[in-house]
């Protein structure tokens, strides 16, 4: 009996042993500021989404960082010459986590889900869906949209199961999230936590993963801190394994903890200057331009960032093809050609360095939103304008009350912004007139470039055509100076030791088919 | 002590009416709206204009509380609009997170602000007295954001004895019930000691000193009874407190509650959301204030009839 006793305790002590020495089987994700607050994960509805939706759900195609598109329920896909037919194949074999099979008639059901929703505009060039057979699916257009495959892959067009999304209505997303991704939402409290549990059947990635099959781990909680401080603390004492989006301010103190290791990846985002072109004495296009080019990217890249991520140049990220405009399109600074315009438009150097213009200062508004990294920026630029002659005041405003001051359309002037997208369609969300005051901060309102959005927006029928239209828009707006091009951040992802990234992340950021290579660590 | 009750509870329905009032007044005069959160880049103008008019928010503000305070008394919060689910079901949903955490914080400070207002007292102007209330003066005056992250620091980074955050197991109430409790703890040990030190000069304790009763024995059977009739009305007062005073700790240490979820809706700007949050915090502290009164009249007769209730 003592014997047993022994021989079952030695047993026990050698499966706790063998438990404590097996690779964790679970992981536990921060998202910070950025992410946190997203209210559901219905992906027709929602306009804000997270990371753990493309784990729980899948698109029809994904893009890569390099802006390619690859296959993820669809196996290929075709348009037609002049834009009007999309052939799409579908994978065989796909299932829901509810065991129903994903076929062409998901796809006839799902595109019509949009309409009337904030999200409309992803399938609004769609007249109609043709059911082919059980895997092919043809979309009738109303009009070319070359644009269509980007729609198709942003995480507004997940693919949701429709016997579920008509059952659950708006509890859709979230008390019940049904897709075909590689895992199921078994819990959701909005602004505090996801947790997922492993889809074992899934077997769909796309090439963007090397792992084809189920995930590595069984189990991940995505937890929301909207505090940097903790989820950086977090962090560092092992309570989280990974922060998705590291906030820049905490990017010195993760460099050199040595338990944590950082990766970067390009980056969607970039921080720009709009100047109100209705405005005095922006008005006047020498003044714009003297503006533009008396900011210096490559210092506030060197001595707010640290050198990660990089100098902006133009108005679009520069993994799009459409920033690649004639370099001398290109705004990045050169303080002699700013002085010499401020001197042509009549601003004259005053005995203090700041100049004047009959009998008036250079004085402007520099406004920005509140936040630690936005405040230093603006200062960094307040002290380069002040260079060449401008007395920029700045105002700290509130982040969500600053756009309702940008639509009184007159009371600003420069302004420090970012906006994270990866498709040229934001020259025309920027800067079309119809969109003055907010979204369009720069007031830009100007008939040549009203004539190349058109082309750009509703006259391109394919993909290259469309590249080469917003290349010209983007150009032209670019001339005109409506805002000056700071600095383009690159994601960065900080983890613990309990897991091993992949050595090439792959998409557009941290997203499902990168996901399904994190492993955990032996 | 019913018509008392009867009373002081309708006195509650006009200032119900002025809160609310200024509730929603003061969310829809700060400058921004929901809708920023909703429209899409490569959505028109005209799709935002359709939303503002599905949301009502092109009514006069005058006609949108019309409607909400009619909502609003059927027991109807609305729906908020950027996390589109019912505003009810989100308070409910968080209420609980932010009762543990007010309830700890709130046993906390009574218990510890009792004992130390007590032995302060009865210690007065000794070494003890001045540098236990001098620590707790100190305590009380710290931003509750700074305490917050100096308690992380502290006892979860430095000596690990509890979680940074999150709310994923009891320990992980210590530190933010703590926070918040330490501001309460300061008031109630004041109010203890000061109420202990005038009850303890009036002259039927120096009759019961005379007749030889021992010093503890008067202190605690017969000093401290009377003393909490002003504690009462702190405690009271502290309820609401605390649980506006969450709001800021709930954040920092990420916990679920009425507080985070307020601070989201803030930045949100989703009107529905924060004018319920809001008014659950204001109904709480109308009530806390309503039982401190209740438990005050209900140990002072004086009182009730000071109210013209007899």
């Amino acid at each position: 009996m003592k014997t047993m006793m022994k021989g079952s305790l030695l047993a026990l002590g050698l499966a706790t042993l063998a438990a404590t020495a097996a690779p964790a089987q679970e992981a536990t994700f921060v998202m910070t500021a950025r992410l946190v607050g997203a209210p559901t994960y219905n992906p027709t509805k929602a306009t804000k989404l997270n990371t753990a939706t493309t784990l729980i759900f899948d698109r029809l195609v994904v893009q890569d960082a390099d802006q390619s598109f690859h296959g993820q329920l669809a196996s290929s896909w075709e348009s037609s010459p002049d834009g009007m037919q999309w052939t799409f194949k579908l994978k065989p074999g796909v299932k829901f986590h509810n065991g129903e099979p994903f076929n062409a008639k998901t796809i006839e059901w799902w595109v019509p889900q949009f309409k009337g929703t904030e999200n409309a505009f992803t399938v609004e060039a769609i007249e109609r869906v043709e059911v082919v057979d059980d895997l092919t699916v043809r979309f009738h257009m109303k009009h070319p949209d070359p644009n269509l495959l980007f729609n198709l892959a942003t995480s507004f067009m997940c693919v949701p199961e429709p016997k579920a999304f008509e059952a659950l209505g708006d509890k859709f997303g979230v008390t019940e999230a049904i897709g075909t991704g590689p895992y199921k939402m078994q819990q959701f409290t909005v602004g505090q936590q996801t947790v997922l549990v492993r889809n074992d059947d899934y077997a769909w990635a796309s090439d963007l993963s090397a792992n084809k099959g189920p995930a590595k781990f069984k189990k991940l909680t995505f937890r929301e801190i909207g505090e940097e401080s903790t989820a950086y603390l977090e962090l560092k004492t092992g309570g989280a394994d990974m922060l998705v989006n590291v906030p820049t301010d905490f990017l010195p103190r993760i460099q050199a903890d040595k338990a944590v290791k950082l990766v970067t990846i390009p980056g969607n985002e970039l921080v720009y200057m709009p100047i109100n072109t209705s405005v005095e004495p922006f008005t006047d296009i020498k003044v714009r331009e003297g503006t533009a080019f008396a900011v210096n990217q490559k210092e506030i890249l060197n001595s707010l960032y640290g050198g990660n991520g990089a100098a902006a140049d133009t108005f679009l990220i520069s993994s799009l093809k459409e920033s690649q405009v004639d370099p001398k399109a290109r705004i990045s600074y050169d303080p002699e050609r700013s002085k010499k315009l401020f001197d042509e438009a009549g601003w004259k150097a005053g005995p203090d360095g700041i100049r004047v213009k009959d009998g008036k200062r250079l004085e402007v508004k520099l406004w920005t939103q509140n936040g630690t990294e936005f405040k230093r920026l603006v200062e960094i630029v307040q002290a380069q304008l002040k260079a060449v002659g401008m007395q920029a005041d700045i105002s700290i405003v509130d982040a969500g009350s600053i756009n309702a001051q940008y639509r009184k359309k007159t009371e600003h002037q420069l302004a420090i912004r970012s906006y994270q997208w990866t498709n040229a369609d934001i020259v025309d969300w920027f800067f079309a007139a119809k969109r003055a005051g907010y979204p369009n901060v720069s007031m830009f309102n100007d008939p040549e470039a009203e004539r190349l959005n058109d082309i750009a927006m509703n006259k391109s029928k394919t993909w290259d055509e469309r590249v080469a239209n917003f290349t010209r828009y983007h150009e032209y707006v670019l001339s005109q100076y409506p805002f000056a091009p700071i600095y383009q951040p690159a994601q960065s992802l900080a983890y613990g030791k309990r897991i091993v990234m992949p050595e090439k992340i792959r998409g557009t950021g941290l997203y499902g088919p990168t996901m399904l290579d994190i492993a955990p660590a032996n | 002590m019913l018509r008392f009750a009867i009373r002081r509870l309708a006195m509650l329905v006009p200032v119900f009416l002025a809160v609310s009032l200024v509730i929603f007044m003061i969310i829809h005069l700060v400058p921004g709206d929901p809708l920023e959160h909703l429209i899409q880049v490569g959505s028109s103008p005209e799709q935002r204009a359709q939303m503002i008019a599905r949301y009502g928010l092109d009514q006069p503000l005058l006609v949108q509380y019309g409607r909400w305070l009619a909502k609003i008394v059927t027991g109807d919060l609305g729906d908020a609009i950027v996390m589109r689910q019912p505003v009810a079901r989100l308070i409910a949903e968080n209420m609980p997170h932010s009762l543990a955490l007010g309830g700890t914080a709130l046993l906390f400070s009574t218990t510890v602000g009792i004992v130390t207002g007590v032995l302060a007292a009865s210690f007065r102007d000794s070494l003890f007295d001045r540098t236990v209330m001098g620590f707790i003066l100190l305590g009380s005056t710290l931003p509750s954001f700074w305490l917050a992250l100096l308690m992380i620091l502290m006892f979860a980074v430095q000596f690990e004895w509890f979680p940074v955050s999150g709310a994923r197991s009891w320990d992980a109430l210590v530190l933010p019930a703590l926070t918040i409790g330490i501001g309460g703890t300061a008031l109630i040990a004041r109010v203890t000691r000061a109420a202990m030190i005038e009850i303890a000069g009036r002259d039927f304790v120096r009759v019961l000193q005379a007749k030889g009763v021992p010093f503890w024995r008067i202190q605690l059977r017969h000093v401290l009874q009377q003393a909490m009739l002003p504690v009462m009305t702190i405690l009271g007062l502290r309820i609401g407190w605390i649980l506006g005073g969450a709001v800021t700790v709930e954040y920092v240490f990420a916990r679920p509650g009425l507080g985070s979820l307020l601070i989201t809706a803030l930045g949100q700007r989703d009107y529905p959301l924060v004018q319920g949050c809001l008014l659950m915090l204001a109904i709480a502290v109308m009530l806390g204030t309503l039982l401190g009164d209740l438990a005050q009249a209900a140990l002072d007769p004086r009182l009730r009839e000071a109210m013209g209730a007899r």
